[in-house]
């Protein structure tokens, strides 16, 4: 490891754009696959950080917890596609708005 | 040890009410009776033989205390179980176990609804208040401040009538508020007496004496006032009370006016004062505006009700300003008239209710443009019903008349002006009472109304009120000489006003 | 890691191996009774290990794990509380067929999540038992009843508690990008050499505070709380309510006096703004409720925000002790009475009828048909609302002790409104459950087992017992503290 070769700043204002078009994406797409793709941007752009973060200290830490970061992201992504597969048995639909029983 | 056991009897005595329900329909007042009697007697004979000696010297302080008990319960803080008992704590002990007796008399045929869970609430208001009376830890005082409300908003919640949710929500939302604030300020006293001693401690004996910046003091002061005035119920914070009484089932107006009330008046003289001295002999001003402010306040509006047990409620808030008066001139006569009006507004205004109750009972009405002529129908319970509203106006002869002539006595001296306000009260006292006796008693009877008159219990149970109420009024001095030593000795911890002290020691209660 | 390490994470290896056992035995036999049990005794099993792994503490395992009194001792909270879950919910199930076997499975996960968070002294710690907390989560919202509210409930947790996950963790690479260490103790040391006003770690601040007020459904991020709580199953949510708050709350504590996050004084600020927010909030929305589910959610909300007054209070070192200790206090008085209160709508609603959205009217005349669960109800109500010789005023006691030797005024006074707002709401189910016979007609059908009964005598005791016999566990949180510093 022979430390960042470009300025951590570039990498961690690309992960923060990363990260708020994950946001805004979650906010404003209603569809449920949509939404969860959005959140693993969000995920993946946490996870850029870490690993650019790693590099400037040039230590494995951050690519330690970028492999952590995949993992779980793997996994609330598989229990997120087993919940569509049922809203879309029950629902018939994959559009959030209808999933509104539930005020708040 | 026999404190805890006496609180301890009625804890159990509740519990047996409770599990007496499926031994038959009547068993759980009995149960109940039979408590509160065994109580009253392990009261008097373990006070007779533990310390006969305090009825023959007004001792100095320290030695006042009939009994004492201390037990350590959460170390972690210096909090104990520490109950100790002096005459005035005595006086209010007997006083409650009373009107406990009379309460359940007042409610012996009026619950069909889960009796044994009534008396069981019953005796659980009166363990958690005789606790109240009792409790010198202050963390140990405010658990029976709160807890007594338990029972006493179930009582109203379940058995009350017909606007109950209203009223009980209403009580406990008021007395908890205040509460609150009172432990607040308990701690904040408490962590304040614990950076000069160095250790936590909610003992009274600690914390009496602690000095505070004077305006934390009196902030902390405020907070303890409020809870005791709440309970009191002083002017601006009574707006629960005839709610609360007029919903709640006879024996719970009995309780509330009786003893509930008492314990706010408790409060004050025990600790509100003594703790905060300065801060509240500066507060004094304000506390007795607001107390005759209620005198009035409550004798107007006690004469612009229709409901009788309305009416009765707003005579309770009269009465009370004139303790709330008493208490905060502080000088001996006062003081003794404060404790005084405390003991004889329990009798005359449980009685009442007990009336209201009655009535309510076999009309099925509090209104009384409904009511009428019912001494044509009833001339016992009418004789009664005159009893306790002269008794209640301040009739001279009566409890009543010593306690508020000896507030405006001791009063006079401090501030003639409020005494003189105060003082009409008394007047008004006279206007509401026989309105009230002219409206539901003398005129022309309804035809066609089956109304019973009083039966044996009900007036053995007057007869006993009647009794106290007459001794009260014609000798005195027994009660007068159980509270003097507490007197002097809580006096002795306000030293700055010592001076208006002795220029009011008249010979009255000097012998 | 030898022998004694090995010791230290004992809790941890029962509750994993448990696990595997479970996913064994649902894999090769379907057993409803069999499962149960098998969770069950894991569960307790983690518990009694405790005693033996206190033998090796405190230590570090790895600069991941630190095995110490505190961690074991709110280890054996999660897992008692997971046990009572487990049991309370047996009957529940049983009326909704569909093979739940995998529900107990997922509740030994997620007791396993939030012990990791007890132990955890490092980011990639936290990380890992926060997560293997929530995802069991969201599948334990949704498993046994895939009817259209918990799908409904868990996919919006899912969603939420992911964005708040993400939140946090980029706030956690800022973080580690300041100083370069994800260790609790270690940041320490890095941190007392950054300026407090270090524009990065501001920004860090914020995204953690934000994740972590999520998860703690602090206002304003709270808004997924009533709905989740709403939807999930009844045992669930009391579950998501105790353990998923607590465990989050403890390592949030061991962070903050690991690492002396308490200098930060704009970060002390932001959380005493929250908890200002979140006690009048809470209480005031919760008063709207008619649903007794979304009134303990925003209760919770409430709770909460009484809670993280300690981490204010702690920031005078001078009182920090008496403030962490009346914070563990608390969190053990709020997890047994919200087990206890979630634990009646579940026994409620294990019926037949299965009816799962309990109102107000549906548990009036309890009192009179079901008097051992009503007072149940009554007990936990009291101590949420902190009446005298209930767990919930002791805590409440304890937290009002902290805050006054710290003069936090503005706090105390915030608690005392929302306190008081809180009686009310409180008392009007004690009102609904004491109404008299005739005036209602629907009654839910309620569990009646030997074994709930149990239980529900057991949490009655055990609220009770925290409320009158408090020294005991007092004397023994404070030598904890001692430990930790």
């Amino acid at each position: 490891m022979g430390g960042l070769q470009v300025p951590l700043e570039h990498v961690q204002v690309l992960a923060a754009l990363l990260f708020s078009c994950g946001l805004l994406g979650l906010m404003l797409r209603r569809n449920i696959i949509f939404m969860l793709m959005s959140l693993e941007v969000m995920l993946n752009s946490a996870a850029l950080a870490f690993v650019a973060a790693g590099a400037k200290w040039a230590e494995a830490d951050g690519q330690v917890i970028f492999l952590l970061i995949l993992s779980v992201a793997a996994a609330e992504i598989s229990v997120g596609l087993g919940l569509v597969l049922q809203i879309q048995r029950r629902f018939k639909t994959l559009d959030m708005d209808s999933a509104n029983r539930l005020r708040g | 040890m026999s404190l805890a056991i006496l609180i301890g009897i009625l804890l159990v005595g509740g519990l047996l009410a409770l599990l007496a329900d499926r031994w038959g329909d009547g068993t759980p007042r009995w149960v109940s009776l039979v408590t509160i009697g065994v109580a009253l007697v392990y009261l008097l004979t373990t006070v007779a033989d533990t310390a006969p000696e305090y009825f023959n010297t007004t001792a100095a302080i320290g030695s006042d205390w009939i009994t004492y008990l201390k037990l350590d319960w959460i170390p972690r803080f210096g909090i104990s179980f520490e109950l100790a008992m002096d005459g005035l704590s005595l006086l209010l002990v007997i006083l409650t176990l009373l009107l406990g007796l009379i309460a359940v008399s007042s409610s012996w045929s009026e619950i069909d609804f889960k009796q044994g869970l009534f008396q069981a609430n019953l005796l659980w208001t009166l363990a958690g208040v005789t606790g109240v009376f009792l409790a010198m830890d202050l963390f140990l005082f405010f658990l029976f401040w709160e807890v007594m409300l338990i029972p006493m908003y179930l009582l109203i919640a379940i058995w009350g009538h017909e606007n109950k949710a209203y009223a009980a929500m209403k009580f406990f939302i008021f007395t908890q508020f205040s509460g609150l604030l009172m432990l607040l300020s308990i701690v904040v006293l408490a962590w304040q007496a614990s950076l000069t001693n160095g250790s936590y401690s909610y003992s009274y004996f600690d914390l009496l004496g602690t000095t505070l910046n004077s305006n934390l003091e009196f902030w902390v002061m405020l907070g303890f006032f409020l809870a005791f005035t709440v309970k009191l119920p002083g002017f601006p914070f009574h707006t629960w009370l005839p709610d609360a009484h007029t919903q709640a089932p006879t024996a719970g107006s009995v309780l509330l006016a009786g003893i509930l009330l008492k314990t706010g008046a408790y409060g004050l003289l025990r600790f509100a004062i003594p703790l905060f001295p300065e801060a509240s002999m500066n507060f004094a001003p304000i506390a007795m505006s607001l107390g005759a402010a209620g005198v009035i306040y409550g004798a107007v509006l006690a004469f612009a009700q229709t409901d009788f047990k309305r009416l009765v409620a707003y005579s309770s808030v009269s009465h009370m300003g004139f303790v709330l008066l008493g208490l905060y001139a502080w000088n001996n006569i006062a003081l003794q008239g404060a404790i005084m009006q405390m003991v004889a507004h329990g009798v005359s205004t449980a009685a009442l209710f007990m009336m209201a109750g009655a009535i309510q009972h076999r009309l099925h009405t509090r209104d009384m443009r409904r009511m009428g002529g019912l001494w044509h129908d009833a001339p016992r319970m009418g004789a009664c019903a005159l009893f306790f509203a002269v008794a209640s106006l301040g009739l001279p002869g009566l409890g009543n008349f010593v306690a508020e002539f000896l507030v405006l006595l001791g009063l006079f001296a401090v501030n003639p002006w409020i005494t003189a306000i105060a003082a009409l009260g008394m007047i008004g006292a006279a206007i509401y009472a026989l309105w009230m006796m002219q409206l539901a008693f003398q005129g022309k009877p309804e035809e066609l109304r089956e109304f019973g008159d009083f039966g044996s219990r009900e007036m053995a149970t007057m007869a006993t009120m009647m009794i106290i109420l007459v001794c009260l009024g014609m000798y005195p001095q027994p009660v007068l000489d159980l509270a003097q030593p507490v007197l002097d000795s809580l006096q002795k911890l306000t030293p700055n006003i010592e001076a208006v002290v002795a220029l009011t020691q008249v010979g009255v209660m000097d012998q | 890691m030898n022998i004694d390490d090995l010791q230290g994470l004992l809790p941890l290896l029962t509750l994993a191996a448990g696990a595997t056992a479970l996913m064994l035995q649902i894999a090769f036999a379907r057993n409803i009774k069999l499962t149960s049990f098998l969770a069950v005794a894991t569960l307790l099993a983690a518990t009694l290990s405790i005693v033996w792994a206190g033998e090796s503490a405190p230590r570090f395992v790895t600069p991941l794990l630190r095995a110490d009194k505190l961690a074991l001792v709110f280890s054996a909270l999660f897992c008692v509380a997971g046990a009572v879950t487990a049991i309370l919910s047996m009957d529940y199930l049983n009326n909704r067929g569909d093979e739940p076997e995998e529900y107990f499975l997922l509740l030994v996960l997620s007791t396993l999540g939030a012990c990791v968070l007890a132990y955890a002294s490092h980011l990639a710690s936290l990380l890992l038992g926060l997560e293997l907390m929530s995802v069991s989560l969201y599948a334990l919202i949704a498993y046994p009843d895939k009817t259209k509210l918990p799908l409904e409930a868990a996919i919006k947790y899912l969603v939420l508690s992911g964005a708040a996950s993400a939140t946090m963790l980029f706030g956690f690479a800022l973080l580690y990008a300041t100083t370069g260490t994800l260790q609790f103790s270690a940041m320490a040391q890095q941190l007392a050499n950054i300026d407090t006003g270090n524009i990065t770690l501001l920004v860090a601040s914020v995204m953690i505070v934000t994740g972590l007020g999520f998860k703690l459904s602090l206002v304003p991020f709270h808004m997924w709380t009533p709905d989740v709580y709403d939807g999930a199953p009844a045992p669930v949510a009391g579950y998501l309510a105790s353990v998923g708050k607590a465990a989050v709350f403890v390592v949030l504590v061991r962070w903050f006096i690991a690492s002396n996050l308490f200098r930060f004084s704009i970060l002390i600020d932001c959380i005493a703004l929250l908890a200002i927010l979140s006690m009048l909030a809470g209480n005031g929305l919760a008063l709207l409720q008619t649903n007794i589910k979304r009134m303990l959610a925003y209760s919770s909300v409430a709770h909460m925000g009484y809670l993280v007054i300690i981490l204010v209070v702690g920031s005078d070192l001078a009182h920090r002790p008496l403030a962490i200790e009346a914070g563990m206090y608390y969190l053990i008085a709020y997890t047994a009475t919200t087990i206890a209160a979630f634990g009646l709508l579940t026994l409620l609603s294990a019926g037949k009828s299965q009816k799962e959205n309990i109102q107000l009217h549906d548990v009036s005349g309890l009192f009179w048909h079901q008097p051992l669960y009503a007072c149940l109800m009554l007990v936990a109500l009291l101590s949420l609302a902190g009446i005298p010789l209930t767990a919930g005023f002791v805590a409440k006691f304890y937290l009002i002790s902290s805050a006054v030797s710290d003069g936090r005024w503005i706090l105390l006074g915030s608690l005392a409104i929302g306190s008081s707002i809180g009686i009310y709401y409180y008392l009007r189910v004690v009102f609904y459950m004491t109404r008299r016979v005739e005036e209602h007609k629907n009654i839910p059908e309620a569990a009646h087992g030997l074994i709930e009964k149990f239980m529900t005598c057991t949490l009655i005791a055990s609220i009770l017992l925290l409320g009158i016999v408090p020294q005991s566990l007092m004397e023994y949180l404070r030598s904890i503290l001692q430990l930790v510093n």
